[in-house]
């Protein structure tokens, strides 16, 4: 256990704050909580923390660490989960593969960042956490760059509520959710860059997020569906909406081995799937080799929902706006059940204005392209309506069979029918994969040794983003096969 | 706030709660003239039902617990300590020690079911029975947050070995579903009774603790008058110390059709949990500071894990 003595400090202030509160008359409500940023009181030059030279602990490097100070990490196993709490700090691996935070199945997170703006962290593996490799959380400003994440409980790199972000260079495998997840923030203006997901339930998640939100120049194969963002009431900021997917190399995902949760099992077997997305550009991917769809959009029907969607005038709405929005319950008249399918209050995520655009997708059993909808609310939306649009990608195969000519981006459709070739979504959706053993992710595959930042030992501080992610979308072409796929 | 839901013998309940911390207010030396009206503050200040945060999670910092579940018994350490047996059947969760004659000492020593290893809480819930037949929980998720309206860097940790108890067992009327309920999956919109669940997020018990502590008592004779829910963000001065407010959902097997269910306690009306403060102390007082001071989302309750929708029934 950690800070021994931090107990006794504690069991102090619960006491002061006991008397303060008690039977202090006027309130002085600002004693101790704000106590903890000795930050701004910092001056002269940073410096290197290392561990285990000057701290036997990463979390006692950390503690003692000032913004602007870099914890340099030598090689070992540390047996720990970290907590950060100090704002615009580096922790660095001196070598990525040797420096490994490893929970045991016990610990929950390797590195959680907490309410901290401007955390770096890089050139490290986590493995073996309960919850997740790496996380931040209520953050302004994070980056986490040669990473390696695998056998974690719920997911490798994670990013929740957080905005102005980069995860670039790293590797996420193992994990029953996602291997990344960006997660309820609009803007999120966040990038993630040349990364490898694979042996997840699903390579990329991000429920209600988006905006400048760039997912790009990566791999995602293997897993049990690739790239899968998604809306949905039971978290904040709905729906998920312009995030942007360029160049990236999915393939594969259809592993009956790797770990799920039970969405990914629903998901298995789609390159790029977006369940109630709205606004998503996803061009130039090399898409191939799936049991469904390459690239699907398709509704995700919640039941029991919190909150209706949105319309379309309210997709703008900041996700900092949103926070003390009251949600009462949906008044019962508002939503229905639908007859021996969905029970309860069902409200309907459909796909919405999404582009796709020049991607090359091929050998999918269901369909390389593929949007479709069912009305089941009887509310008048059918997937014609959808105003999603396909233009100038390489395919072989499309549900409806005509699609591109149906739906062209910035054109008008041929009029055809969308009935022809339409997606049997209930065929779909009702025939998930068989889960697998319990616990399945604490045997994935070790993976093999990942690439070093450049370095680690002299390399100066580079800090995190403080805004929006600049990337020249048009500079990113569509990747090319990799050899012996 | 609602009363719609007391019935007479809860407002009797009340008035004696309120008297009694009537008597606590003289434990602390103040001086102001407030004592005429102080029982009316006190009433006004501690409704028996709490306010509960509703809508989807994200809103607030929160620490989330999922515990296994880990055995069952008649015991019951808060009502009938030492009295093994004495009990209805009980639902334990947490720590595996769990039994009619835990101490707090004894359970700070013992293993948990929780995903979280500190938590090495005690918490457990009356056996739900399905047409008489025993239902095995799935597992509980325990929201640790500041109640709606208090000010989160005023929270500070439970005593160690605190007991609270949430919800009424002896209850045959519809409580109010904010103090203890039935929802579906992680939704907020909670019933009286059990309603019918879909595969995709199956019925859940949920209670939810008061958060006003009088700063003194780890227990009380009657187990409550101890502990009083907050209103308006504020804790009464009887019970001036503001703990997080603990709501302790149990996840069962249960959706669709068919069902017939009654408590181990009786009716379904008088879901209830019980909670013993055994945590690893340290580790509480470290997620309270991290997370619910800093108003941070530590964790997230999903249906993820549950059926999936459409799928074979």
């Amino acid at each position: 256990m950690r800070r021994t003595s931090f107990k006794f400090a504690i069991a102090l202030l619960g006491i002061l704050a006991l008397l303060a509160v008690s039977c202090g008359g006027t309130d002085s409500d600002s004693d101790s909580d704000s106590g903890g940023s000795d930050s701004e009181a910092t001056s002269g030059s940073a410096k290197t923390i290392a561990v285990p030279a000057d701290k036997p602990t990463i979390q006692e490097a950390v503690d003692a660490a000032k913004p602007g100070d870099l914890v340099l990490i030598s090689e070992g196993t540390y047996n720990e989960d970290v907590d950060v709490e100090t704002d615009n700090i580096t922790i660095r691996g001196l070598d990525r593969n040797k420096v490994i935070l490893d929970g045991e199945f016990k610990l929950e997170n390797g590195i959680r960042v907490l309410d901290a703006d401007g955390v770096v962290v890089e050139n490290m593996t986590a493995r073996n956490f309960t919850s997740n490799g790496f996380y931040w959380t209520g953050v302004d400003g994070y980056r986490g760059s040669y990473l390696t994440a695998y056998r974690n409980g719920d997911y490798g790199i994670y990013a929740f509520d957080a905005v102005n972000g980069q995860l670039d260079n790293s590797y996420g495998s193992g994990s029953p959710d996602a291997g990344f997840y960006i997660g309820e923030c609009y803007p999120c203006n966040a990038l993630i860059d040349n990364v490898v997901s694979e042996f997840n339930g699903l390579g990329y998640s991000g429920t209600n997020s988006g905006g400048d939100l760039f997912i790009v120049n990566s791999t995602f194969r293997n897993n049990r569906a690739g790239v899968v963002p998604n809306s949905g009431s039971y978290e904040l900021c709905y729906p998920e909406r312009e995030t942007t997917v360029v160049g990236n190399i999915v393939h594969d995902n259809n592993s009956t081995e790797a770990p799920a949760i039970e969405v990914a099992l629903l998901a298995q077997g789609n390159g790029i799937l977006l369940p109630g997305g709205v606004r998503n550009l996803v061009q130039r991917n090399l898409v191939f080799n799936h049991d469904r769809t390459g690239i699907g959009l398709v509704p995700y029907p919640e039941e029991d929902a919190s909150d209706l969607a949105p319309p379309d005038t309210e997709w703008d709405t900041p996700c900092s706006e949103t926070h003390d929005v009251e949600v009462p319950p949906i008044p019962s008249a508002d939503c229905k059940a639908v007859d021996g399918l969905l029970k309860g209050c069902v409200v309907f995520w459909n796909p919405y204005e999404n582009r796709i655009l020049d991607n090359n997708i091929s050998t999918s059993k269901v369909a390389d392209l593929a949007v479709g909808t069912i009305d089941l609310l009887g509310l008048g939306v059918t997937t014609d309506l959808l105003r999603n649009c396909f233009s100038g990608n390489t395919f072989t195969t499309s549900a409806p069979s005509d699609l591109q000519a149906l739906a062209p981006c910035d054109a008008t459709g041929n009029g055809g029918s969308w009935d022809a070739g339409a997606l049997d979504l209930l065929g779909l959706l009702g025939s998930p994969a068989a889960a697998p053993p319990k616990d399945t992710y604490k045997t994935t595959p070790e993976p093999a040794a990942q690439p070093n930042m450049a370095n680690a030992g002299t390399a100066k501080v580079t800090p995190a983003p403080t805004g929006p992610p600049k990337v020249d979308i048009a500079a990113i072409a569509l990747p090319a096969r990799p050899a012996g796929t | 706030m609602s009363f719609r839901f007391l019935g007479p013998r809860a407002q009797i309940a009340a008035v004696l709660l309120f008297s009694g911390s009537a008597i606590l207010l003289g434990a602390c030396a103040t001086t102001d003239a407030s004592t005429e009206s102080g029982a009316k503050d006190s009433a006004q200040l501690s409704p028996l039902s709490p306010a509960r945060h509703i809508g989807p999670q994200g809103q607030v910092g929160q620490v989330v617990t999922d515990c296994g579940y880990s055995h069952s018994a008649a015991d019951d350490p808060i009502v009938f300590p030492g009295q093994p047996g004495m009990s209805h059947e009980h639902d334990f969760f947490g720590n595996t020690s769990t039994n009619a004659d835990s101490t707090t000492a004894a359970l700070l020593k013992g293993a948990t079911t929780c995903q979280k290893q500190l938590d090495t809480a005690a918490y457990w819930a009356p056996q739900l029975r399905d047409h008489g037949q025993a239902v095995v929980p799935v597992k509980s998720v325990a929201y640790y947050r500041a109640a709606p309206g208090v000010d989160p860097k005023n929270v500070v940790p439970y005593p160690e070995g605190l007991h609270i108890i949430a919800g009424d067992m002896t209850a045959t009327e519809p409580l109010s579903p904010d103090l203890a309920g039935w929802a579906c999956g992680v939704s907020s919109a909670h019933d009286a009774a059990p309603p019918q669940c879909p595969n995709s997020a199956p019925l859940r018990a949920v209670m939810t603790f008061p958060d006003c502590w009088d700063g003194v008592n780890t227990d009380s004779k009657n187990h409550k008058s101890h502990m009083v829910n907050s209103f308006e963000g504020l804790c009464p001065k009887s019970h001036p110390v503001h703990v997080p407010q603990l709501t302790f959902a149990v996840a069962y097997p249960i959706s669709g059709t068919g069902h017939d269910l009654t408590l181990a306690s009786g009716s379904t009306y008088g879901i209830h949990a019980d909670f013993i403060n055994s945590w690893d102390q340290e580790g509480l007082a470290n997620e309270i500071r991290l997370c619910l001071n800093r108003d941070v989302v530590c964790g997230l309750s999903s249906n993820r894990d549950e059926d999936p929708l459409f799928g074979p029934k």
